[in-house]
């Protein structure tokens, strides 16, 4: 049954956007959009423009987070990371959040990693922390939400603090009520997820250039081959390009599409009030899926329509769940685990997007 | 993974690589990211071409191996064929319209849905010399030599949010033809808008695209830029309102340079920044289209 929602999980993903398009384009009917995307020489214009410069902007950074995490996932063993875990909660749930400043990893390659590291003994909710935090708190999503929101620089950093903030209350939370291991504990998963890097939301992937096909990573780290390592590094990052790219290229789309049609008076409409522009810019970050390393630009092509409060929500709600992650948690987490995440997660971004509004 | 798969991913990631040189060989570029993008964006077509050639070694690889083992991951290949058609197509979008459809530029039709922008940087409110001091009339000013500096700061009143937009606007003020650069568009019109009150009938010269609303009617049009920040999908259109008899000769997205007087007008309720002009000719269309905020502005 899992399996299914997987491979459903991507055309469900365009479907769920096509929705969008139609939810938000509310004077237009579905063709028409479509019509007036390709029939008006100007609009198509405008639509390639956007959707190539969106790709072409995120490139860089992606690659960037794509490389760390290969190097990281080949070169960095877990034992590492675990032994340097401390035992304390408090410094534990610090520790979760400010992880993503060493160990840069994007959303999609922090799932499977954490998991590993739960199963091998770290505290779940460190994990989980790590999961939520590190995905915005990290030197390259820094450096791409500074770089797009130039001209007013606080964006950057109140979102680095709104997430690191909102991760340390959720892991408190976590740490203090979460007894039971909040991991499934499906056979098949216990049996066959833990030896793999890319569980099985991958399609397919794998063909590390060793022979055995199902080690632990650590086993050919300690081979050690230069060559090996190398080829290891370049096949999980070409891996994670076309896994993350596919979202990228999904949200770029739909971007372009949203920006060439529907016009400023309608969003604007959900901009004036609060009440809708904090969810809408949340639910749009979730179904939207980008990468962390990326979003930013997307969000400072709004910026002047929405006010900084709904845009911080869209930039610090989205790396922490979104669609796509939704899908990767669920066949990681228990499912009450995973509502629970999402719940505390919206709560909490709209209360300190609102807050962080105030003071900006 | 399959021959064929590491080949088309060969493919997509070699096209993107050269999507990229392309763009750069043909000058496109500029209409799709800001300059100081560039050379990330040259760093990031390394990378792909990097890992075109690791997908074509792994072509390589895997066919070797093709008679020993087919693969000894137990995972479901067919099962996601359906998932992977939609996955490659999605890559293959933008190379297509990246190669084959001709690259125009931003114009009228997007800066109508992204909404044009009257009074330069939103951000920066004019309640804040608004309220900061009355502004001292004209006729006060030169009345002696030594009060020159001090009749200046009563005419740009600042904060510590427009001290900078003040102190242009008071070089602008000594010119005496206004002419707003390229290179700082936006501040310049930010800072006209500001103080708009001491720019009363002075002359300005602005160049850009014919932006037009129904609103306008037959002698109004806006001329106006797109600033980029760092791509076009975050390009947002800035502009000036202009008066002119014959405006409605003028279409949409063509090119002008106009000359005029600063003086307010009321559009759709509210009392903007308007050029009468009186001269307009028309000019081609430069070859960056955008305008950037000027980064050093201020520091």
């Amino acid at each position: 049954m899992r399996t299914t929602l997987f491979r459903i999980g991507t055309p469900a993903l365009a479907i769920g956007c096509l929705i969008m398009i139609f939810l938000i384009a509310t004077n237009h009917e579905l063709p028409a959009v479509a019509w007036d995307v390709i029939l008006n020489p100007a609009n198509f214009q405008s639509f390639k423009i956007l959707f190539i410069s969106i790709i072409l902007e995120a490139f860089p950074f992606i690659l960037l987070g794509i490389l760390f995490s290969a190097l990281l996932q080949v070169f960095v063993t877990d034992e590492l990371i675990r032994r340097m875990m401390p035992r304390n909660p408090v410094a534990g749930v610090l520790v979760g959040g400010l992880l993503g400043i060493f160990f840069p990893l994007c959303e999609c390659g922090m799932i499977p990693v954490v998991r590993r590291l739960i199963r091998k003994g770290m505290p779940a909710y460190i994990g989980i922390v790590y999961l939520l935090a590190g995905p915005i708190v990290n030197p390259i999503v820094f450096s791409s939400t500074f770089m797009a929101f130039r001209t007013s620089s606080e964006i950057a950093y109140a979102r680095m603090i709104a997430a690191f903030v909102i991760a340390v209350l959720i892991g408190l939370l976590l740490s203090r009520f979460m007894k039971q291991s909040p991991l499934r504990t499906d056979g098949r998963h216990a049996a066959k997820g833990v030896s793999h890097f890319h569980h099985d939301v991958n399609v397919h992937a794998h063909d590390h250039v060793q022979p055995n096909p199902h080690p632990h990573n650590t086993i050919y780290v300690k081979k050690g081959r230069i060559r090996s390592k190398v080829s290891s590094t370049m096949s999980h990052a070409s891996e994670e390009f076309f896994e993350m790219g596919q979202y990228l290229l999904i949200g770029a789309l739909l971007t372009a599409v949203i920006q060439t049609v529907v016009g400023r008076d309608v969003l604007v409409g959900f901009a004036g009030e609060p009440m809708f522009a904090y969810p809408f810019m949340m639910a749009f970050a979730f179904i939207l899926s980008i990468c962390s390393t990326s979003d930013a630009f997307i969000a400072a092509s709004f910026n002047g329509i929405f006010q900084p409060g709904p845009l911080l929500a869209f930039l610090v709600f989205g790396p922490m769940v979104d669609f796509k992650n939704t899908l990767m948690l669920m066949s990681t987490f228990k499912l009450r685990i995973v509502a629970l995440l999402i719940a505390l997660t919206a709560v909490l971004t709209v209360a300190a997007t609102l807050i962080a509004e105030v003071i900006l | 993974m399959t021959t064929t798969q590491h080949l088309i991913r060969f493919l997509l990631l070699a096209g993107f690589a050269m999507l990229i040189v392309y763009l750069f060989r043909t000058g496109d570029m500029t209409l799709f990211i800001a300059p100081k993008m560039e050379l990330l964006v040259k760093l990031s077509a390394i990378g792909l071409y990097a890992a075109a050639i690791y997908q074509l070694y792994a072509a390589l690889k895997a066919r070797r191996k093709s008679q020993a083992a087919d693969c000894d991951c137990d995972h479901q290949h067919s099962s996601s064929r359906t998932k992977n058609i939609f996955v490659y197509s999605l890559f293959i979008l933008p190379l297509a319209l990246g190669f084959l459809t001709p690259t125009g530029t931003l114009g009228s039709a997007l800066a109508a849905k992204k909404g044009m922008s009257f009074t330069g940087n939103e951000m920066i409110s004019r309640s804040a010399t608004e309220t900061s001091s009355d502004p001292v009339s004209l006729s006060t000013k030169g009345s002696s030599g030594n009060n020159i500096d001090n009749t200046l700061n009563e005419l740009f009143p600042y904060d510590e949010y427009t001290v900078d937009h003040a102190r242009l606007a008071k070089q602008l003020y000594e010119q005496p033809l206004i002419v707003v650069p390229e290179s700082r568009f936006i501040e310049t019109l930010t800072a006209l808008d500001l103080y708009r009150d001491a720019f009363m009938g002075k002359e300005i010269e602005i160049s850009g695209f014919i932006y037009r609303e129904e609103e306008m009617g037959e002698d109004r049009m806006a001329i106006s830029r797109f600033a980029m920040n760092c791509c076009s999908a975050d390009a947002l259109p800035y502009g000036l309102m202009t008066t002119w008899p014959k405006a409605n000769e003028y279409a949409e997205d063509d090119w002008v340079k106009g000359t005029g007087k600063l003086a307010i007008s009321n559009y759709m309720e509210n009392e903007i920044l308007t050029v009468e002009l009186t001269k307009i000719e028309r000019i081609p269309a430069p070859a960056s289209p955008y305008v950037y905020p000027d980064l050093e502005f201020g520091s």
